[in-house]
């Protein structure tokens, strides 16, 4: 038990070092995010009643674009490098594997995120409630992006062509997620109500993404 | 049975069904073309556009059924070490994106004149247009993977995940309100459609899914030519 929490805390502590030594990369995500947004305003327009209409549901889209498109990095570093195939050797289940590196993916790359919505929600005119309810519909919303991100990138371990499935594939399982997020926001009344699905689609997807990018994972593994 | 899961017994068990099943196929299309197209009567208040649902609503069942093969093959596939089931999802997925486009076009050539608009975001037409989506990627998997073992594995665990859209297809109608009808036909009621139109809809769907196992059949033999002489 002494030796498995040591493993998980070097583990932690190992990611912590290269996401610090990558900075830049979490950087250069939330800045695409921003830089799209200064583009959907310049050609939606500066008005305040069209913004107020579509604002939620510019946040969400391009916070799921900005998104896929930091996908590339989630296992591929560390497959290229061997470090997977050691992890797997030092005890840890292929299973075991991807939700730690779910979790460290939330933390890492997500959190910046959470950062930032605030910023970008005072740029878009969103009142201080929704951006309350914004917070919390994205709590939840990037947890589920985050284990799909998991199934789509480790689909794509071995793909050298076309980097762009990886992207499709996050995008059209994230429908859902952002149907009810926004939802959760634009409808007040119905707030308790939409949380539970987007809770209930959170429980699916965390069920099934250690089996599936498990299955994935080991069959890169054997076949590179 | 067995040519369910065994390619060659499928090769020799297609080889005799594929004659009967062309001369059964055509019999059926062309049965059914002239009722829905003459024999049977217009809608009182659609007129002359609702033959258009001989051709929307097999296309609609055979997509979705296309998946539900699909499915059940990779299950067998992945589960059972059956690879048989990973040479019926390549050549089974073009069919059924093929299927899902006649239902959207369809859909939308009919949707102009009765709700006056091509398209509408609700929650029936939208999953449909999901159900293509996946079909596509699938196509896209099994086009771009190097390695053989990896794609069609790769391309079955989707399969798999993407099922969830299924049921929201079929229930979508009746979760939510949307402009499309609920379902006419079902298993447990009594069919609340006319047996004038009843009859050429049955016809079209058998004619429907005689000419899908056909190509299927067809697709398949190329697709275990292929393997057997590693093209």
């Amino acid at each position: 038990m002494y030796n498995f929490l040591k493993k998980l805390i070097n583990f932690f502590y190992r990611e912590y070092k290269i996401n610090l030594s990558g900075f830049h990369d979490i950087l250069t995500n939330i800045s695409f995010f921003f830089i799209s947004i200064f583009i959907f305003i310049f050609s939606i327009g500066p008005e305040k009643e069209t913004l107020s209409l579509l604002s939620v549901g510019i946040v969400w889209s391009l916070i799921l674009l900005s998104l896929t498109l930091s996908l590339r990095k989630f296992y591929q570093d560390d497959f290229d490098n061997g470090n997977l195939l050691i992890m797997h050797l030092n005890g840890f289940s292929f299973e075991l594997i991807c939700i730690l590196k779910t979790i460290s993916h939330f933390i890492y790359v997500q959190i910046p995120f959470l950062i930032s919505i605030p910023i970008a929600s005072i740029l878009l005119n969103i009142s201080f409630d929704k951006i309350y309810y914004l917070l919390i519909s994205f709590l939840f919303g990037s947890l589920i992006l985050s284990n799909l991100g998991s199934i789509s990138s480790s689909m794509n371990l071995l793909n050298q062509r076309n980097y762009l499935l990886g992207s499709i594939i996050v995008m059209i399982f994230s429908i859902p997620v952002i149907i009810f997020s926004v939802a959760v926001i634009n409808q007040e009344e119905n707030f308790h109500y939409l949380i539970n699905i987007l809770l209930g689609i959170l429980l699916i997807v965390f069920a099934i993404n250690p089996w599936a990018s498990g299955a994935c994972l080991k069959l890169a593994l054997q076949n590179n | 049975m067995r040519f369910l899961v065994n390619p060659n017994r499928f090769n020799n068990f297609s080889d005799i069904i594929i004659k009967p099943l062309t001369i059964i196929a055509g019999i059926f299309i062309i049965t059914g073309l002239i009722f829905s197209l003459y024999l049977s009567p217009d809608d009182y208040q659609q007129g002359s556009t609702v033959r258009i649902m001989y051709i929307h609503v097999p296309s609609a069942w055979l997509s979705l059924m296309t998946y539900l093969i699909m499915t059940i093959y990779s299950i067998a596939a992945l589960a059972f070490r059956t690879p048989f089931g990973f040479i019926i999802n390549t050549a089974v997925a073009p069919i059924g994106a093929v299927f899902t486009l006649i239902c959207i076009i369809s859909g939308s050539l009919w949707g102009k004149p009765m709700w006056g608009t091509w398209w509408v975001w609700d929650a029936r037409l939208t999953s449909v247009a999901v159900l293509f989506l996946v079909y596509l990627i699938i196509i896209f998997i099994n086009l771009s993977f190097e390695n053989r073992v990896v794609r069609e594995k790769i391309a079955a665990i989707f399969i798999l995940v993407g099922f969830v859209n299924l049921p929201i297809i079929k229930f979508s109608v009746d979760w939510w309100n949307t402009l499309h009808q609920p379902a006419t036909i079902s298993k447990l009621s009594k069919p609340s459609i006319d047996p004038s139109m009843m009859t050429p809809l049955i016809i079209m769907t058998f004619a429907f899914i005689f000419i899908g196992i056909l190509v299927a059949i067809l697709r398949v033999k190329t697709e275990i030519h292929n393997r057997k002489h590693n093209i």
